[in-house]
């Protein structure tokens, strides 16, 4: 038999104390090379910080905290210069404010009909949309909407204005008079319940439709001076946010299982009820994850808000009204880093590290939110 | 609440459900369709002579006697004008001042339009700028160029409450009762034998490099940059990724707090806004470690590679974790060493997913704008060769649809160059995508045999 | 279902580099020699003894069965023969497990040379996402085969009796096998090493009656040339193919003896009554 064997060179089974004291050696080596690569990679984020954090600190020392943070004149570039960026992050915030208001609401009920109202072949037809949408570059968003959206939203803006409040109305005023109607008729009697119902719904109906029509005309009075404003880049912004959130809180929906539906339908909640009263609520943490995520996303843009925003250092009066240009963090970076860099070392210079520096401590503390949140739901799973 | 109600409820949530799936598709559809449309314009549109000739002029392409013939004729059809032209000129030497004051600038007006439209008149001294040594190239641009020949456009503004209004008035009227007149009947009627307009394939836009500011010709110089950058970033991203991912799935035990600490940290890099690793890039690369001069292709892809390393290192880690223990323990209980283990056989079971990460990290570095507008971006310039992008900037597609919509000094004569930077760019980065799905779908089908 | 050695095989090139080689077994001669001899053994996962102080001797050119109940240990106690265990975070092992004389536990043995020389074959059949080919002729091209590989697949196939169905399709991929064959396939690519000792952790217990008819013939065969241990639930199964058989019992080596006197007549109370059905 010996002669039909293949022989494969083989080792000895006992490796001599100095072979063996190499070989850990080597292991050890090979193990720390490898942990050398990967703390590199995770270390990069300390670079950052402490790289950020050397160029901003200047601007401190020379201009203290208060003026960044309370003044909101921002002349960097006349003498003397001020560094006043309270507007800037007004601006900052108001384009994620508006981001919010319109991705949150579609982003979740999308994720909501996604997870548990589209047959599965609509399904596999919806999610390329949302992996495109996430795909597009930033820049096209930007292109998009200072090319094409804000030219018509200069010349038509109190149309499309008036179309979109209408759209979002009409509909739910439509729902509440029903419920509204019925809940009240429910106290009169069988025979003329139906009646009254309607009755009731006609007579409410009036004043609701004559006030939503009286706001949509005033909307449509509208003039906007400028396209590149806060709405408009909400607008993208929003739908850029859009398949961060969708996708997130689909997956958080899915995790729910399905035992807990099966529970709900079979006491005879309709869908509405066991989405609303049961499945979402069981899913919050990770939606809210799913809209900080979101939120950074919209925070930490910059070419659609450089291109679009209009780029005004202002507080819109009042406040909230998104048909003024605005000019936010990322877009001042973006649009002064290359003027200013050629003055190293002056304020001009560093006030933008400043900026950095708190676009990073936001996501940072987002993301820490966002990370304990995910952490804390996956604990109460495993439990 | 009554069933009935319940119901309606219900209806209306599903209505909702739909409503904000259509929006978002609708959003999707408004987006691409403008970009798409137009853009192909840059690509399929009906070229004048004038882009014939410029493309056989600059760029060698064509044969040539088929551009010479052409320019014949069409010399043959734009000659009355410049005989009207040119006997209006003789008719006003004659004429008396006060009407060769009248007509002295409308004259001007004409000639700057026609030669706008036409390129140089005749007879004169070949004008610097390429954008003036040629006519109108394409026809949509040339029947603006016309309109704008014959209709004079002013604004009123004596209402002062309202914007200014267009007010339209036929350019001819400048020239009732001279020998110009008929003119602008001729060049109206004549327009397309004096451009011959043809239905172009324009595939060259992609490789040919501009000319004049971006006046003429192609985007290469931009899509090589954004090949060198991603190509850089990837090359750069993907070892430190893959092998970062190995680490912490076959070297760690999950739950220690070394792996808890590495993951923060990448899950940090992961949400740091991307213009923060533009600055990181100018402070780190460039004015630390000085990797070169100033902005160049290699600290732009080195930005970009942190940039989309933690996506790497996340979708390598998850086609390692999804790669089944037994193969592991298949290959240990063949004598074989772990380091080889994971090499031969987990990493290529692991390759779709990596592959996959890979190119849809491609996707997002060639489309990030931020990270590149200080480290290696510049609005200009000349396609580099390989060892160029160890010092030299380079124009990028990303930053270039941004320089030319917002900084260009004739946005709105150059749109069709925009539109098409935009769908090359959305179509790179799509195609990549849909080809990581490809991708993925083929090589789990050919695992199962 | 002959294994039919090839006429024509490469001579054998004893090339042992080591310098203090140790006794390598030779076919035949030896039968019944002790070849891995357990003493006093135990595992640890965390605080739990999944094998409770085992003291066994492993015959050389035989099949050794161990039986006993799911979560007796006796997978375990396979695994640990070559050192699987270190794959699970946690284990740790007290006593000595010695092949050829050598703790494998000790600090100077080497656990890949040992898995080189104690080859495995697991419950469910796992063939590499290769080709077939490829699936047997990894590891001997990356332990330093020099040669020729194709001769060396060819003579693994026809020994774990797969050669014929598979000859024409060496190029395809294993996954697309039946489960039966890849079972087998799972077995040539562990004989391919030339291992001394083949362990096999409940090589049937995936397959249909048919592959494990097959499967058993063929470990038949191979006892001829090595040293098998199987793991079982299945009573018949080990009857029809060991020699020996080990019972197991909440960790614990209740009793191991011949396969024919652990069945007809067991000395310990506890494998009656395993055997004749009255718990498991």
């Amino acid at each position: 038999m010996a002669d039909t064997r293949f022989i494969i060179q083989r080792n000895s089974l006992i490796i001599s104390a100095r072979a063996n004291r190499l070989r850990r050696l080597a292991a050890l080596g090979g193990r720390g090379i490898l942990l050398l690569i990967t703390s590199s990679s995770a270390l990069v984020i300390l670079f950052i910080f402490y790289f950020i954090i050397k160029d901003a600190l200047p601007f401190f020392q020379l201009r203290g905290l208060k003026e960044f943070f309370t003044s909101t004149a921002w002349y960097p570039s006349s003498s003397p210069a001020s560094f006043g960026a309270t507007s800037i992050f007004v601006g900052s915030g108001l384009v994620t404010l508006g981001a919010i208001l319109v991705s949150v609401p579609l982003g979740v009920t999308a994720a909501v009909c996604l997870s548990d109202m589209l047959p599965f072949s609509l399904r596999q037809l919806v999610k390329p949309v949302i992996e495109m949408l996430a795909a597009i570059p930033s820049v096209a968003f930007g292109f998009f909407a200072l090319v094409v959206f804000a030219p018509q939203l200069q010349e038509r803006g109190g149309t499309i204005l008036s179309v979109a409040w209408w759209m979002i109305t009409a509909p739910v005023a439509f729902l509440m008079l029903w419920i509204v109607s019925s809940v009240l008729s429910s106290r009169l009697p069988e025979r003329i319940r139906s009646m009254g119902r309607l009755g009731l719904a006609a007579a409410l109906a009036a004043p609701t439709f004559w006030g939503i029509w009286f706001v949509g005309r005033s909307f449509h009075a509208l003039e906007i001076s400028s396209g590149a404003n806060a709405l408009n880049v909400s607008i993208i912004l929003g739908i850029m946010a859009l398949p961060t959130i969708v996708s997130v809180s689909e997956d958080a929906l899915q995790s729910v299982g399905g035992e807990l539906r099966e529970g709900a339908y079979a006491l005879g909640a309709t869908r509405t009820e066991t989405m609303l009263r049961i499945v979402i609520p069981a899913a919050k943490s990770g939606i809210c994850a799913a809209i900080i995520l979101g939120i950074m996303r919209a925070i930490g843009e910059t070419m659609v808000v450089w291109m679009a925003s209009g780029n005004a250092a202002q507080i819109p009066r009042p406040w909230f009204n998104v048909l003024e240009p605005v000019r936010t963090l990322t877009a001042t970076i973006a649009g002064e880093t290359g003027e200013a860099d050629h003055v190293t070392g002056s304020a001009r210079y560093h006030v933008l590290f400043a900026m950095a520096l708190c676009l990073l401590v936001i996501s940072y503390a987002f993301n820490y939110v966002s990370d304990r949140i995910v952490r804390r739901t996956s604990r109460i799973g495993r439990a | 609440m009554d069933l009935t109600s319940r119901k309606l409820v219900d209806r209306s949530f599903t209505g909702l459900g739909w409503f904000s799936i259509l929006l978002m598709a609708a959003a999707l559809v408004i987006l691409l369709a403008p970009i798409v449309v137009r853009g192909l314009g840059a690509f399929v549109f009906k070229g004048t002579v004038e882009h014939r000739k410029l493309q056989f002029e600059v760029f060698g392409h064509g044969r040539a006697g088929a551009v010479d013939a052409e320019t014949a004729e069409v010399t043959e059809a734009r000659q009355p004008v410049y005989d009207m032209l040119a006997a209006f000129e003789a008719e006003l030497e004659s004429a008396d001042f006060a009407s060769r004051r009248k007509h002295a600038g409308p004259l001007r007006e004409l000639k700057d339009h026609l030669r706008r439209l036409l390129g140089p008149l005749p007879a004169e001294d070949a004008p610097v700028l390429m954008r003036e040594q040629y006519g109108q190239t394409r026809w949509d641009r040339a029947q603006m160029a016309l309109n704008h020949l014959l209709l004079i456009e002013t604004y009123d503004y004596s209402d002062p409450t309202q914007m200014g209004r267009k007010i339209l008035t036929p350019r001819v009227e400048d020239f009732k009762g001279t020998s110009l007149e008929p003119l602008f009947a001729y060049v109206e009627d004549n327009a397309s034998a004096m451009l011959k307009p043809r239905w172009t394939l324009y595939w060259r836009f992609l490789f040919d490099s501009s000319h004049d500011a971006h006046f003429f010709g192609g985007i290469w110089p931009e899509l090589l940059g954004t090949i060198y950058l991603t190509l850089g970033a990837i090359l750069f991203a993907v070892p430190l990724g893959v092998i970062s991912a190995i680490y912490l799935v076959e070297y760690t035990e999950e739950g220690s707090r070394l792996v808890g600490l590495l993951r923060t940290c990448i899950n940090t890099l992961a949400g740091v806004p991307s213009i923060v690793y533009g600055l990181f890039g100018l402070a780190f690369f460039i004015n630390s470690l000085h990797v070169s001069q100033s902005k160049s292709v290699l600290a732009g892809a080195l930005t970009l590679g942190i940039l989309v390393l933690p996506f790497v290192i996340r979708s390598a880690e998850e086609a390692i974790r999804a790669v089944p223990q037994t193969y592991k323990e298949a290959a240990l209980s063949l004598g074989v060493g772990k380091w080889r283990a994971i090499t031969t056989v987990i990493l290529p079971a692991a390759l779709p997913g990596i592959l996959t990460g890979t190119v849809i990290s491609m996707g997002r570095a060639a489309g990030e704008t931020a990270p590149i507008i200080f480290t290696a971006a510049v609005s200009v310039g000349q396609p580099l060769s390989f060892l160029q992008t160890f010092s030299e900037p380079t124009p990028a597609l990303p930053w270039n649809i941004y320089n030319l919509c917002s900084e260009h000094e004739a946005v709105d004569e150059i749109r069709h160059v925009q539109y098409g930077m935009v769908f090359t760019l959305v179509m790179l980065v799509l195609l990549l995508n849909s080809g990581a799905i490809l991708l993925r779908a083929r090589i789990t089908k050919r695992m199962r045999g | 279902m002959t294994v039919a050695p090839t006429g024509n095989m490469v001579k054998p090139v004893l090339s042992i580099k080591s310098t203090n080689a140790l006794r390598q077994p030779s076919d035949g001669d030896n039968q019944g020699a002790t070849h891995l001899s357990i003493e006093d053994f135990s595992v640890f996962y965390r605080e739990f003894q999944a094998v409770k102080n085992v003291t066994m001797v492993v015959p050389s050119g035989r099949v050794t069965a161990i039986i006993g109940p799911s979560g007796c240990g006796k997978s375990t106690l396979l695994r640990a023969m070559n050192r699987m265990n270190d794959l699970i975070p946690g284990v740790r092992t007290t006593g000595r497990l010695c092949y050829l004389g050598v703790d494998i536990y000790g600090r100077e043995c080497d656990p890949v040379e040992v898995r080189r020389r104690i080859g495995m074959v697991f419950q469910r059949p796992n063939p590499f996402p290769k080709s077939i080919f490829r699936n047997i002729a990894w590891a001997p091209r990356i332990n330093g085969y020099r040669g020729d590989i194709s001769n060396l697949v060819e003579h693994a196939l026809r020994q774990a009796a797969l050669w014929d169905e598979v000859k024409d399709k060496l190029d395809q991929s294993a996954l697309a096998l039946s489960g039966g064959q890849q079972q087998r396939l799972c077995i040539a690519r562990a004989i391919a090493m030339q291992p001394d000792v083949l362990l096999m952790d409940e090589p049937c217990s995936a397959l249909d009656p048919i592959a494990t008819s097959h499967i058993e013939d063929l470990i038949d065969e191979l006892k001829k040339q090595y040293t098998v241990v199987l793991v079982t639930h299945n009573m018949q199964q080990a009857a029809r193919v060991s020699d020996r058989t080990a019972f197991m019992y909440m960790g614990e080596l209740i009793e191991i003896d011949e396969t024919r006197t652990i069945f007809t007549k067991p000395k310990k109370q506890q494998t009656e009554d395993y055997i004749t059905g009255r718990f498991g």
